[in-house]
């Protein structure tokens, strides 16, 4: 036998899934190898044939057919190997010992495109983005179609090419943003890129950020928006979601959608979220610091009243603040595991401990569930998931300064989560901006 | 955007962190009546002062006056320099002394003074730490969660005033020129401007309108000490040590669930206190890395440990009150040499500059 079939019978045979047959094109004898879990073998072969039948008739022979069909003219082994690993067919000629890469038939392996499972969308549209970086793309250029719009891809690793893209707008875009990105990819091109916390090290990002550096979102127009303003989006094949670049804290706050509502409506509906947020981070912090440090600011009728309902807890406010916050937690991260099937358990056990039990026997006071209810609905008016888990992590930080401090604490602690915000930047651009296209309209 | 801003709200937080303590008291007992005379000189000295600060300042677009001294000689920055981070470690000292006994008597007094202090300096440090431009978005963060609060409180503080109290208006007593009290007062306007000096390489603002945004804030000046003398008189007045705060807590608002506003007003005060303790902080920290360039990432901690070492020598009020009184020397050294020599300096550069074009 030929060498390079042989090369690559030993290099790739020890896998069931790869094929290699002999077959006849117009009686010229071919060889096509490839993984046929990647290949639809049949409807290949057959849509191979078709399109040589029909460019006969101009005159050429089944070669400069073939050839025309792959982009590149001739292969080394390690190059027809990763082409195979990735889904590509690899013809044979066996006369003349040439190989070429063609666009095979793929078999269908990815979800079609669904309505978004992580972020829910009111009165918007409903596609999201999914596996296929592909698709995703596609789904961009639909919703932002304008020349101005760059794609740039990037293969990254050692053991396995992943893709990467870089979408952007050429004219509104920050070049200098632009240009470190594409260094920091470049300059890593042997990085293993499997998930976001291997791209923050790629970015040259402390992975030690509480707040994501990437603003993630499942939905196209969300992006698509992104892009608008001047902003960089990544696609990593395999993840289903955006990455924009960079991530701001009105992100936390605004959504491209809310734009489908009257304005003073999206205003209002911003305004809610900021309050939510501010919620989440006060109203614990606040429970610990009225009942345990400083009593008297309150009047003396809901002072008393307090006082009354936390009549038997045996422990300090921050130990049953605390306590109920890690069992809320736990419901929280247990709804998410769980199947779909089983999941109402936890709501309604959840909700008997939380509700009623819990108070009736006289371990916590009934304040602290209103507290607790409330600061968990508050959480939840955050828009992504991802930014809602770090808002819960400040949380803890006012709520330990509350005990100590009352509301010295809290305001300090305000402080603290203010500077901390302030002082975040992604590749020089403030974590506060709210538009960084303006920015440099400024500079 | 409009990067006058972040200077214009820093400004704005600084004073106001300022103005609600100590300058009542101050403004108070320098005088018998017509208090908005002593209130107007130090608002017009304020005026004359930043003026002439960012006057000499717009000689030297996109430096601080770290540079402009440095620039200058040996001698200018030892001589200017110097004093101005001396008189900065001094308020951090000051500031940080006074507030935490003011919280301690308000509403804290079970906590020890010595974690109290700890607390605020770890919180300004950590604001120091993050760096210029970082302290000013803080400062626009701090200033949109909890300028709303200040503001809707000092409005409700206009609840039992008497405004027959204002009379008389006028006086012939310009006796308040030789009282100490007087000269306190300008603890309100000397701590908050030299900041103006330290923006300019990461922010570029107009001076217009900070000179427009202070003399807005005039009337802060004057309700500061005109509401508790509406509210009690200057006779009942003249006994508080902070007469603004107890004018707060006589204020009750039916529909509020809180009994004690003072403690919110107080305290969104106090966060503007520790933005401003982090701004020095930070200032005192760029001055010292330029003239003692070894160990750079420690001088702030090293800094911190000296304040906080010399705040808790600090046994009672009567000696913070010395502090303040010794620290007038250098108050009106800052106020007064600082923006004038800018203002030389920058003149000089200006002459230097045609010269070399003629």
């Amino acid at each position: 036998m030929v060498p390079f079939l042989q090369e690559m019978k030993s290099r790739l045979g020890s896998n069931d899934d790869f094929f290699i047959q002999r077959v006849f094109l117009l009686d010229k004898p071919v060889v096509i190898m490839g993984l046929s879990t990647l290949i639809d073998v049949v409807n290949t072969k057959s849509a191979l044939l078709e399109y040589i039948e029909q460019s006969f008739p101009s005159g050429k022979t089944v070669e400069e057919v073939i050839k025309a069909m792959s982009t590149t003219p001739h292969i080394e082994i390690n190059e027809a190997i990763s082409a195979i690993t990735k889904g590509k067919l690899i013809i044979y000629f066996e006369v003349t010992k040439q190989r070429v890469i063609v666009d095979p038939i793929m078999k269908l392996l990815n979800r079609s495109i669904e309505s978004p499972t992580n972020e829910n969308v009111f009165q918007g549209s409903m596609s999201s983005f999914t596996e296929d970086i592909d698709t995703n793309i596609g789904i961009a250029r639909k919703e932002f179609n304008s020349r101005r719009l760059v794609v740039k891809s990037y293969y990254t690793g050692s053991l396995q090419k992943k893709r990467l893209s870089l979408l952007y707008d050429e004219e509104r875009v920050d070049r200098k943003l632009v240009n470190q990105v594409i260094d920091r990819i470049e300059n890593n091109q042997d990085k293993e890129i499997n998930h976001i916390q291997n791209l923050t090290k790629v970015m040259g990002f402390n992975s030690m950020e509480l707040i994501p550096k990437f603003n993630t979102t499942e939905l196209p127009q969300e992006a698509a928006n992104s892009i608008r303003k001047g902003r960089v989006v990544l696609f990593i094949d395999r993840i289903p979601f955006a990455l924009v670049l960079p991530s701001l804290l009105w992100d936390m706050f605004a959504l491209e959608n809310d734009k489908n509502l009257p304005k003073p409506i999206m205003i209002s509906l911003r305004l809610l979220r900021v309050v939510g947020v501010l919620a989440t981070l006060i109203m614990p912090g606040l429970y610990v610091a009225l009942v345990s440090v400083n009593p008297e600011v309150l009047r003396i009728e809901l002072a008393l009243s307090i006082a009354q309902s936390r009549d038997g807890v045996p422990y300090p406010a921050l130990i049953e603040i605390i306590m109920m916050l890690v069992v809320l937690e736990l419901v929280i991260e247990a709804s998410i595991r769980l199947p779909r099937s089983i999941g109402p358990t936890i709501t309604m056990v959840g909700g008997i401990i939380l509700g009623q039990a819990v108070v009736a026997a006289q371990l916590v006071s009934n304040l602290l569930i209103i507290i607790l209810a409330a600061t968990t609905i508050a959480n939840s008016t955050v828009v992504g998931v991802q930014n809602s888990l770090s808002i819960r992590l400040f949380k803890y930080l006012i709520v330990v300064l509350a005990s100590i401090y009352g509301v010295l604490g809290i305001l300090g602690g305000m402080v603290l989560v203010s500077a901390y915000l302030a002082g975040l930047t992604t590749f020089g651009v403030s974590y506060l901006y709210i538009n960084p296209a303006e920015r440099r309209r400024d500079s | 955007m409009n990067k006058s801003l972040h200077v214009l709200i820093m400004y704005i937080l600084v004073h106001l962190g300022f103005i609600f303590f100590m300058y009542p008291g101050d403004i108070i007992s320098s005088s018998e009546e017509g208090h908005w005379i002593p209130i107007l000189i130090g608002c017009i000295v304020h005026l004359l002062v930043i003026w002439t600060y960012m006057k000499g300042m717009s000689y030297f677009p996109d430096r601080n006056i770290i540079q402009i001294y440095s620039e200058a000689g040996r001698i200018a920055s030892v001589v200017f320099l110097g004093p101005v981070a001396l008189y900065s470690v001094m308020v951090s000292i000051i500031t940080i002394r006074a507030y935490s006994e003011v919280i301690s008597i308000v509403f804290l007094s079970n906590t020890p003074l010595w974690s109290m202090m700890f607390f605020m300096l770890l919180i300004s440090t950590y604001v120091a730490s993050k760096g210029g431009e970082a302290i000013f978005r803080t400062g626009i963060l701090i200033a949109v969660l909890f300028l709303p609060v200040v503001v809707f409180i000092f409005f409700s503080s206009f609840q039992n005033v008497d405004w027959r109290y204002v009379f008389p208006m006028s006086t012939k007593d310009f006796s308040f020129f030789a009282k100490r009290s007087f000269y306190e007062s300008f603890f309100a306007f000397a701590g908050g401007f030299l900041f103006l000096g330290f923006v300019q390489p990461l922010f570029k603002y107009k001076s217009k309108h900070v000179l427009i945004c202070a003399v807005f804030f005039i009337p802060f000046f004057l309700f500061s000490v005109y509401v508790p003398l509406l509210t009690f008189g200057q006779a009942t007045a003249s006994t508080f040590h902070f007469p603004y705060i107890v004018t707060m807590d006589s204020v009750h608002l039916n529909w509020l669930m809180f009994d004690r506003l003072t403690m919110f007003f107080l305290l969104s005060l106090v966060t503007f206190i520790l933005l401003f303790v982090g701004l020095v902080l930070w200032m005192t920290v760029s001055i010292s890395k330029r003239f003692i360039p070894i160990f750079k990432s420690y001088q702030l901690a090293a800094l911190v440990i000296v304040i906080y070492s010399v705040c808790l020598i600090i046994p009672e009020w009567e000696i913070v009150q010395n502090l303040f009184w010794w620290n007038s020397i250098l108050r009106f050294y800052v106020l007064i040499a600082v923006p004038i020599s800018i203002l030389i300096f920058g003149l000089r550069s200006k002459g230097k500059g045609a010269r070399e074009r003629a």
